[in-house]
C-alpha cells in the first residue's frame, strides 16, 4: 500500500507544477491579449517568403 | 455608374481620384501610405483584410515637438538603456489585423524603430527604438501611416484587478481539483478499511486549503467584517459565515476523525465564486470611462520668451504669459487673441460644428482648436482654473452605497437561515441533544448562497457584452442597475440629438449645372475642413463620379480653398474670400465663385440624427425627457411640433446651468439618466446618475461617463434600454432556482441527512446550472 503515499505526493507535486506554470503565464501577460496572437502567428510565414527574395529584415519580435 | 472605392481606407473616391498602380485612392494621405508600404515590402498589409488603412490626418510638422522636451520625454519612456528606448504608445486607430501586421513590421519601413508589438486589446503598441532617435519622430511616422498616437491620457493608472483574480482563481482551483481527486474514494466508501491512507489524504487536503481560505477568499472575509463593523450587512455577511462554517466543520472533522470532511465543497465554493468575480471584472480595457480635461489638452505649449520660442509644460504656464497655437492644436487656457482674425472650433466643447470667427483682443475660452494661421495669445487663467476646467473641480460625485438592493435581500436572506438554524437547533436539543451542533453547522453550510451571487455577475456581464455587441459600452456592469433605475432621460442638444458632422446643407443661388456640382464636390473633398464635408456629403448622391482632375489646390486656413478644375478656377469660402460682402451674419454659410464670378452660397444648418423623433416618442411612453441646449431657441417650435411629450425644453443652458438642473431633479427624488457629447455637458454628464457620453469614434475623446454609446446606435436606445430592464427578469429566474437550490439543502440539512457527499453534488450543481441560465437566457437577445 505504500505506493498510495508516493502516488498522492507525486500527483501533488504535479499539480504545483501546473500551478506554477499558471502564475508564470498570467504574469508574462499570456492573458493580456486574447487577438492579436492568434493574427501574428500568421505573420511569419509571410515573412520568411519576403526574405528569400529580399535581404533578411532584423525584425527583433523579443517582448 | 460604378462607384470606386479607396484601395487604402475604402472610403469613396470621388473625381478622377489618384491613380496608381491600377489602384484608386481618394487623396493624397492615402496614396503616400500605399507607396510608402508598398516601396517597403508591406503589400500584405491589403491582402489581410481589403481597404484596412485609416485616411491619415493632415497634421503640422511641429504636432509632435512638445515630445523632445525632456521633461515631457521622460513621461513617455518606459525603459532606457545605453542603446535603445522603450515607450509604449495608445494607437486608438488600432481596429484590425492588418494593422498589427503594419505595426508590427514598422521596422522595415524605419530601421531605427527595433521592434514593435501591439497589445490589440488596450490599443498599445510597445515600441523599441534607437535612442538617438526623437521621440517625436516615432509619433511623426506613426502618424504618417495613419495611427496618430494619443498622449493625452498618460496618465491613466489602468488597475491591473483582473490579474489578482486570475491568481487567486488559479490557487482556487487548484485546490478544488487536488482535494477532488484525493477525496474520490470517500466518496465510494472505499477507503474505510484503510483510515492511515484515509487520514494522510485528509492532511494533505487541509495543507492545500489553507491557502484558499488567506488568499483566495480573503476579499470575502474582508468586506463581510468591514461590513458588520459598520453594523450593514451585504451578501458577503452570508456567503462568509458559510465559508467560515465549512472550514470549522471540515477542521474538526480532518483531526478528530481522520476523515476529509467538506473540504473539497469549500475549495469549490471558493473557486467558483472567484469565477463570477472573474467574470465581472472583464470590462473593455481599451475604453476609458475616466478622462478629464487633462487628457483633452495639449501635454505642452509653445511660449514665447522674447522673441524665442520655448516648449513648456502646461502646468508651468502663468497668467500674463504669451503663448502661439498653431493650426488645429486646442487652446489649453482661457487667453485673449492678440493676433488678428481666426476661427475656433467649438465642437469637443459644445458638440457644434461650425467653426467661431474671433477678432483680436477677443476673450477666449479653453478648449477650442484653432482653426487658421499661427496665432499669439495672452494667458488670462491657468489651465487648471480654467472656464472648463472649473466644472471638474466643482462637481464631486456623492457617492451612494451601490448595492443598496442587494443588501436588502441580503439582510431578508440573513435573518431567514439565522431563523431556521435556531428553530431546528431547538427542536434537535429536544430531540437528539448530541446532534444540535452538526446540524446547525450544516444548515450554515448549506445555506451559502453562492448560486446567489453568481447570479449577478453573470447576468449583468452576459447583458453588458450583448449591449457592447450593439453599440453602448458600459464602464462596469453596476452601470445596468442605474439604466433600470432610471425615470428621467435629459438629453443635450447639440452633438446629440443632432449630428455634429453633417449638417443640412441649402443652396441658395442659380441653379448648378451637373457641371458645376461635380467641380465644387471635386474641390471640397479636397479639404477635411467639417464644412466641405459636409458640402460633399450633400451634394454627392445627386452625381455620378466624373474624370476632372484637380490641379492647384490650395487651402487658406479660416478663408477657403480654390484650385483650377478644367481650366475653371472654383473658389469656397468666407464671404471675404470670394470677394464678397458679407450681408447676413446671423447664419453660417460657404460662399461658391467660378471664374471670380460669385454663384451663390452653401447655408449650414444643423440636423437632427435619423430616427431621433421616433426614439424620442417612443421613449416617452415609459420616461419623463427633458431637452437641455447651449443654443438659441431656434429648433424650439420643430422639436414642440414633433415630440409634443417633452413638456421640459431649455434653451440657452450653460454648463453649469445644466448641472444644476440635474442636481434639482434629483432632489425631486428622480433618478436622472444624462446624455450628452461635448465637454460641457461633462459636469451634468458626473452629476447624473446614470450618464451616457454620445461619441462618433468611441476610441476618440468623451468626457468622463458611465457608458459610452455609439452616434450611430442612438436611435436604437429605447431597445438598448429594454435589454438592460431584461436583466431584472434573467436575475428574477436565477434568484428563484437558486432559493429553490438553497431549500433542497435546507431540507437535508435540518433533517440531519446532508452529507459531504450531498453537499459536493449540490454545491457545484447549483453554480453551474445558475451560470447555463444566465447565459441561455441573455444569449438571444
Amino acid at each position: 500500500m505504500g505506493i498510495i503515499y508516493l502516488m498522492l505526493i507525486v500527483s501533488f507535486v504535479i499539480a504545483i507544477i501546473f500551478l506554477l506554470g499558471f502564475f508564470w503565464a498570467t504574469k508574462n501577460g499570456q492573458f493580456d491579449d486574447d487577438y492579436a496572437p492568434s493574427v501574428r502567428i500568421l505573420f511569419e510565414d509571410e515573412e520568411n517568403e519576403i526574405s528569400n527574395t529580399k535581404t533578411k529584415s532584423n525584425g527583433n519580435r523579443k517582448v | 455608374m460604378s462607384q470606386k472605392s479607396c484601395y487604402h481606407c475604402g472610403d469613396d473616391v470621388i473625381g478622377k481620384g489618384i491613380n496608381i498602380d491600377d489602384k484608386n485612392f481618394c487623396c493624397n494621405g492615402c496614396k503616400s501610405v500605399y507607396q510608402l508600404l508598398s516601396s517597403n515590402n508591406l503589400g500584405g498589409f491589403y491582402n489581410l483584410e481589403s481597404q484596412a488603412g485609416t485616411r491619415p490626418k493632415k497634421g503640422n510638422n511641429h504636432q509632435f515637438s512638445f515630445l523632445d522636451v525632456e521633461d515631457i520625454r521622460k513621461k513617455f519612456i518606459d525603459f532606457e538603456d545605453d542603446t535603445s528606448s522603450h515607450t509604449t504608445l495608445f494607437l486608438p486607430q488600432i481596429h484590425c489585423s492588418s494593422c498589427i501586421y503594419l505595426l508590427e513590421n514598422i521596422h522595415r519601413i524605419e530601421p531605427r524603430i527595433k521592434s514593435c508589438q501591439v497589445n490589440f486589446v488596450k490599443r498599445e503598441a510597445k515600441m523599441i527604438f534607437d535612442k538617438e532617435m526623437p521621440l517625436s519622430e516615432l509619433a511623426t511616422i506613426l502618424s504618417k501611416i495613419g495611427y496618430t498616437p494619443n498622449f493625452g491620457n498618460k496618465k491613466e493608472q489602468k488597475k491591473q484587478q483582473s490579474k489578482t483574480y486570475l491568481y487567486k482563481l488559479g490557487v482556487a482551483g487548484f485546490a478544488f481539483g487536488s482535494i477532488m481527486l484525493w477525496t474520490f474514494p470517500e466518496y465510494f466508501g472505499i477507503e474505510k478499511t484503510n483510515p492511515e491512507i484515509r487520514q494522510f489524504s485528509a492532511y494533505l487536503a487541509f495543507i492545500v486549503s489553507i491557502p484558499v481560505l488567506l488568499y483566495s477568499a480573503n476579499e470575502y472575509l474582508i468586506s463581510a467584517f468591514k461590513a458588520i463593523k459598520y453594523r450593514s450587512i451585504n451578501l458577503d455577511v452570508p456567503i462568509s459565515i458559510g465559508i467560515i462554517a465549512l472550514y470549522a466543520e471540515s477542521v474538526y472533522q480532518i483531526f478528530w476523525f481522520g476523515s476529509t470532511g467538506y473540504i473539497d465543497s469549500f475549495a469549490g465554493f471558493v473557486f467558483f465564486l472567484l469565477i463570477g468575480k472573474w467574470f465581472q471584472s472583464k470590462t473593455y480595457q481599451s475604453l476609458s470611462f475616466e478622462r478629464d480635461y487633462t487628457s483633452y489638452f495639449p501635454v505642452a505649449v509653445t511660449k514665447l520668451d522674447g522673441s524665442k520660442e520655448i516648449i513648456v509644460e502646461i502646468d508651468k504656464v502663468k497668467i500674463g504669459d504669451k503663448i502661439i497655437i498653431r493650426n488645429q492644436e486646442v487652446l489649453p487656457c482661457d487667453a485673449v487673441l492678440t493676433s488678428k482674425e481666426i476661427k475656433i472650433d467649438y465642437s469637443f466643447v459644445t458638440g457644434e460644428s461650425i467653426p467661431v470667427t474671433k477678432k483680436k483682443g477677443e476673450f477666449i475660452y479653453a478648449g477650442g482648436k484653432l482653426l487658421g494661421k499661427k496665432s499669439e495669445f495672452v494667458v488670462e487663467k491657468e489651465s487648471s482654473r480654467s472656464h472648463l476646467t472649473q466644472l471638474w473641480n466643482e462637481v464631486n460625485k456623492n457617492e451612494m452605497t451601490q448595492d443598496s438592493k442587494e443588501d436588502k435581500l441580503s439582510t431578508y436572506f440573513l435573518v431567514a437561515i439565522l431563523v431556521i438554524a435556531v428553530i431546528a437547533g431547538v427542536y434537535w436539543f429536544f430531540f437528539d441533544q448530541g446532534r444540535t451542533v452538526e446540524i446547525v453547522v450544516s444548515i450554515l453550510i448549506v445555506a451559502c448562497p453562492c448560486a446567489l451571487a453568481l447570479s449577478k455577475p453573470f447576468t449583468y456581464g452576459n447583458i453588458m457584452r450583448v449591449l457592447g455587441r450593439r453599440g453602448l459600452y458600459l464602464k462596469n456592469n453596476l452601470v445596468i442597475e442605474s439604466i433600470n433605475d432610471t425615470t428621467d432621460i435629459v438629453f443635450d442638444k447639440t452633438g446629440t440629438l443632432t449630428t455634429n458632422s453633417t449638417n443640412q446643407v441649402r443652396f441658395i443661388g442659380d441653379e448648378l449645372s451637373q457641371n458645376q456640382t461635380n467641380q465644387i464636390i471635386l474641390l471640397a473633398n479636397s479639404s477635411t475642413h467639417p464644412l466641405s464635408i459636409s458640402i460633399v456629403k450633400n451634394l454627392k448622391n445627386s452625381t455620378s463620379t466624373t474624370n476632372f482632375e484637380l490641379v492647384n489646390f490650395r487651402e487658406i486656413e479660416g478663408k477657403g480653398i480654390e484650385g483650377n478644375i478644367n481650366g475653371d478656377i472654383i473658389k469656397i469660402g468666407s464671404s471675404h474670400f470670394v470677394g464678397q460682402t458679407n450681408l447676413n451674419k446671423n447664419e453660417t454659410s460657404s460662399h461658391v465663385s467660378i471664374n471670380r464670378k460669385h454663384i451663390g452660397r452653401f447655408v449650414f444648418q444643423s440636423e437632427f440624427r435619423p430616427g431621433i423623433v421616433d426614439l424620442l416618442n417612443k421613449l416617452s411612453l415609459k420616461y419623463r425627457l427633458h431637452i437641455l441646449s447651449g443654443d438659441k431657441d431656434k429648433d424650439k417650435n420643430f422639436i414642440e411640433k414633433e415630440i409634443p411629450a417633452i413638456s421640459n425644453l431649455h434653451f440657452k443652458q450653460s454648463p453649469k446651468d445644466k448641472l444644476s438642473y440635474i442636481s434639482s431633479l434629483q432632489e425631486d427624488g428622480c433618478n436622472v439618466l444624462m446624455i450628452g457629447d461635448g465637454l460641457n455637458d461633462a459636469g451634468a454628464l458626473e452629476v447624473a446618475n446614470t450618464g451616457i457620453a454620445i461619441s462618433e469614434d468611441i476610441f476618440r475623446f468623451s468626457p468622463k461617463s458611465d457608458a459610452i454609446l455609439k452616434a450611430t446606435k442612438l436611435y436604437e436606445l429605447n431597445k438598448l434600454f429594454a435589454t438592460s430592464n431584461y436583466s431584472k427578469t434573467v436575475l428574477n429566474i436565477c434568484y428563484l432556482f437558486s432559493i429553490i437550490y438553497n431549500l433542497v439543502g435546507l431540507s437535508f440539512a435540518v433533517t440531519g441527512n446532508l452529507t459531504p457527499l450531498i453537499a459536493a453534488i449540490l454545491m457545484p450543481l447549483s453554480s453551474i446550472s445558475i451560470v447555463l441560465l444566465s447565459t441561455l437566457l441573455t444569449i438571444k437577445k
